[in-house]
């Protein structure tokens, strides 16, 4: 079964870089890895695959060295190793380029090499420490300009001196955590290439990716992780998309349809509530970071939103709520234009919002409960007349919604942040949904709960699709969505890529779409 | 193995935080009784002197009255600017810019009280609101750092009331130093020596706590300043909120110049602020975020600084003064952290494992 694959062309004996040997490693509660076993050969690009949560980036924390493993070995070029901290995996010759780059902003890049790293001259001039930037740079076929403030790179580039950084440390092995994330494409193909170049000279890479298409681009072999567990690893030329995806996402999916409204329930109205127009947001840097997305939200329907995270969810949510002001596009509440990006006007018409990090920012943890859960109707009688914010009335408010919420609370004039994450979330839930007399915008409103309590809010989100509300469920767990949606879409790079009916979805195809598969090429791949 | 015997609460009950701060300042004046005792001094002596010159006496009182007035005010100024999660460094320039403009109505209008007082409250509170407004646009436009401008402001306003009152607005008639002449009209007096800007410091104060709670800017103001995401979250105007509390901040601090000017020492002069911007940081760190608090923490500081006047008596300098004013603020910051902190219960598994053993 789990024999170590060794591909052709590699002398016999030639021990792995890496191989890792019935991984555990255990949080309060979550398993985030068990019996994992990888190995990765020199002259190998080894992607590593899996759902957010899958046990990715904790099983690369275990090989830098940021985590230490509870159960099972690491060993390196034959050896068997620990890592206390991530110095030692350093010097073993582990490096790690993180998503979100570790630089010095206000730093030069040669100042950002040399930062930290023992090699580095006891006294080092700038000069000095550009030349030897530029001899590194050339070395290794990363071209950088080593006397430019980092605050002033592109992404791509602030990404070759990550790597550079890591290289000059003399990695063998370099791990990628979703390096294409944050490049435009032409950047990714001079990052392949490059990646290339290292392989050539023997040694490996480890990339994390949700790409699917770029894995079947770049890596040699691929690895799959789904709960904490490899699925399996393949050799990427007997892989293909959609077999991928299915891998990764296909866990046993119970379908359960929870779409059958009770009798009396509000119909799908045929008016939408609220319309997007080819709306598109750009990010301070200018990157689109939704693009061009158009949408109807029906009353009394409910709308999945899958895609892996990251990729426009958060712009999506913040355009309907009026966090955020579009680029361009246009938006509509009953027909009528909505000009300006005013939360407070967005509520006031009956939008609630259930934020993906609601505990730090739909809170104010020093508060007292009761001024949390007055949050969204501090404005408007009972508890805002005349400019006055009546305490006694917010406090039967906060009562309420504790009552609803199912949340035992013995003192309300106690901070919010005394409560476990779990009850402070419930309180949001509830809060959002009393003011949900249009729209509710959920976005992953069951994450970090237990069964039971994410049966309960995905019945908050039924109910209030039996009121006629439209709602809009952002997810990343697809047998939420497929068993509480109406119709689903999934997001991939700030598009919508594709909005489908949930009652025939397939998971194959969602699947697909998730990893960046163009819809029409699925439809022409189904018909072959 | 260490195990910690004892657990931080997140929130300190207030309770505790009163019981460690009165053990705070017992502790720091028996310190400062030894440290008295060992340089010569009589420790019950002088207390019993500072008694009588602060609370035992009706002239101590009505001195403390005078200190407290302007310390309420800026220790509400500073107070109301941290609700939303501001630091107004800059009270005693505001101070000083309230006391500069209110002089300058009592120098440049001629009228009865009735008339010239408002106009100087007016000016007063204007004046400090114009000087915290270059820092208050900055801060609300372009994210600068209101501590360093207010901060910096200071110096400026300090050095405006030298040259003041040492250039144009020097004392003429009596040829005073570092001084103008006396203005003409007075705050009345209520009780003694102490004007009625006593009592309506007081009453701002409550007026303040009200406020905050009772209100929707209020509670706009408390939301902006416990999480400002949160505040945007909710539509709430941060910006505008921020403008608002700064500019009454620095009005409040501005009366407080006024009411010095036109209560106490009837005319404008150079270091008269006194470090009562400086101290009201004090006092608002002492109330903790609390306007009602602020009264208490006043007096205390009054206490302090009257105390120090009665030792400089009985030939202690200055500096000593300034270092029992620290000690008591440090011991009392120390008090405030240790009431987070709660003993473990005994019934931990480390007192079983203990317990086996012996048995």
């Amino acid at each position: 079964m789990n024999k170590p694959s060794n591909p052709n062309g590699r002398a016999p004996g030639t021990p792995p870089v890496l191989q890792l040997r019935g991984i555990g490693k255990f949080f309060p509660g979550v398993i985030a890895n068990k019996d994992v076993d990888l190995d990765v050969w020199p002259g190998e690009i080894h992607a590593l695959l899996g759902e957010n949560g899958a046990g990715k980036s904790t099983l690369m924390n275990v090989v830098t060295g940021i985590y230490q493993p509870e159960e099972g070995e690491i060993i390196l070029d034959g050896y068997g190793q620990t890592f206390a901290s991530p110095q030692d995996a350093i010097r073993a010759g582990i490096g790690m380029v993180h998503q979100h780059f570790k630089l010095v902003e206000a730093f030069t890049v040669a100042e950002n090499i040399h930062l930290g790293w023992d090699e580095a001259p006891r006294i080092a001039s700038p000069a000095v420490m550009e030349a030897r930037t530029q001899e590194i740079s050339e070395r290794f076929g990363f071209p950088v300009r080593p006397d430019a403030r980092v605050c002033d790179l592109s992404a791509g580039e602030q990404q070759r001196v990550e790597i550079l950084r890591v290289l000059a440390r003399k990695a063998r092995l370099l791990i990628m955590d979703e390096p294409t994330a944050v490049l435009t494409p032409e950047e990714t193909r001079e990052l392949f290439r490059a990646l290339r170049a290292f392989r050539a000279q023997g040694n490996a890479v480890i990339i994390i990716s949700h790409k699917l298409d770029e894995v079947m681009e770049i890596s040699d072999r691929v690895s799959i992780l789904r709960g904490g567990r490899k699925i399996g690893t393949f050799n990427t030329a007997d892989c293909n998309p959609s077999m991928l995806a299915a891998t990764m996402v296909g866990r046993d999916i119970v379908r359960r349809d929870m779409r059958t409204r009770p009798e009396g329930a509000a119909p799908i109205a045929p008016e939408p509530i609220m319309q997007l127009r080819h709306v598109s947001v750009r990010d301070d840097r200018g990157v689109e970071t939704l693009r061009d997305v158009s949408l109807d939200l029906h009353g009394g329907e409910i709308l999945g939103i899958a895609g892996v995270a990251g990729n426009g969810q958060r712009e999506l949510t913040h355009v309907l709520t009026g966090l955020m002001a579009r680029t361009s596009g246009e938006i509509l509440l009953d027909g009528a234009l909505v000009d300006r990006a005013d939360p407070a006007l967005f509520a006031a018409a009956g939008v609630g919002h259930i934020p993906e990090d609601r505990l730090r920012s739909a809170l104010a943890p020093s508060l007292s409960i009761t001024a949390n859960m007055a949050l969204r109707e501090y404005a408007q009688p009972p508890i805002g007349r005349h400019g006055l914010y009546d305490a006694t009335a917010a406090g039967a408010l906060a009562h309420d919604i504790a009552g609803l919420a199912q949340v035992n609370i013995p003192d309300f004039a106690m901070p919010i942040r005394n409560l476990s994450g779990g009850n402070q979330q419930r309180l949001v839930a509830r809060r959002e949904i009393r003011i949900a007399s249009r729209v509710l915008v959920a976005a992953y409103p069951a994450r970090g709960l237990d069964i039971g309590a994410i049966a309960t809010m995905l019945g908050y989100l039924t109910d209030l699709r039996d009121q006629g509300v439209a709602v809009v469920f952002i997810s990343e767990d697809l047998e939420d969505l497929l068993n509480v949606s109406d119709r689903i879409g999934v997001m991939f790079h700030g598009r919508l890529m594709s909005v489908i009916p949930a009652a025939g979805a397939d998971i194959a195809t969602i699947g697909m779409l998730m990893g960046g598969r163009e819809p029409a090429d699925i439809q022409a791949g189904a018909a072959q | 193995m260490a195990t910690r015997a004892f657990q931080r609460l997140p929130t300190a009950p207030a309770g505790r935080i009163l019981m460690l701060r009165l053990v705070a300042i017992i502790l720091s004046l028996f310190i400062i009784a030894c440290v008295l005792a060992l340089s010569g001094h009589s420790p019950l002596m002088l207390a019993e002197l500072i008694i009588h010159s602060t609370l035992g006496s009706r002239f101590g009182l009505e001195d403390l009255a005078l200190f407290m007035c302007p310390l309420l005010l800026t220790g509400a100024a500073v107070t109301v600017c941290g609700t939303i999660g501001l630091w107004n460094i800059g009270a005693e320039g505001q101070f000083y810019a309230g006391a500069i403009a209110a002089t300058g109505v009592a120098l440049g209008v001629h009228g009865s009280a009735l008339t010239v007082l408002p106009l100087m409250t007016i000016a007063g509170i204007v004046g400090g609101m114009a000087w915290i407004t270059v820092p208050t646009l900055a801060r609300a436009y372009a994210g600068v750092n209101e501590i360093i401008t207010t901060l910096l402001l200071n110096f400026i306003a300090s050095l405006l009331t030298y040259y003041l009152t040492t250039g144009p607005w020097r004392d003429r008639i009596s040829g005073a130093q570092v001084s103008t002449q006396r203005i003409s009209v007075s705050i009345p007096e209520m009780w003694g020596i102490v004007h009625w800007g006593f009592p309506v410091a007081i009453v701002i104060v409550i007026g303040l706590a009200l406020v905050l709670s009772r209100t929707r800017w209020g509670y706009e103001i408390r939301i902006g300043g416990a999480n400002p995401e949160a505040a945007r979250y909710a539509g709430i105007p941060v910006r505008l909120r921020i403008i608002s509390v700064m500019l009454l901040s620095g009005g409040l601090a501005g009366l407080a110049g006024m009411f010095e000017v036109a209560g106490t020492v009837h005319r404008l002069q150079g270091g008269m602020a006194n470090n009562f911007g400086y101290l009201g940081i004090v006092v608002a760190v002492l109330a903790r975020g609390s306007c009602l608090n602020v009264i208490p923490a006043a007096l205390l500081m009054a206490l302090i600084l009257d105390s120090g006047i009665v030792m400089q008596t009985q030939q202690l300098s200055a500096s000593v003064i300034l270092a029992i004013t620290g000690l008591i603020l440090f011991m009392i910051a120390i008090g405030d952290e240790l009431a987070h902190y709660r003993p473990l219960a005994r019934t931990t598994p480390q007192g079983t494992a203990a317990g086996s053993k012996v048995s």
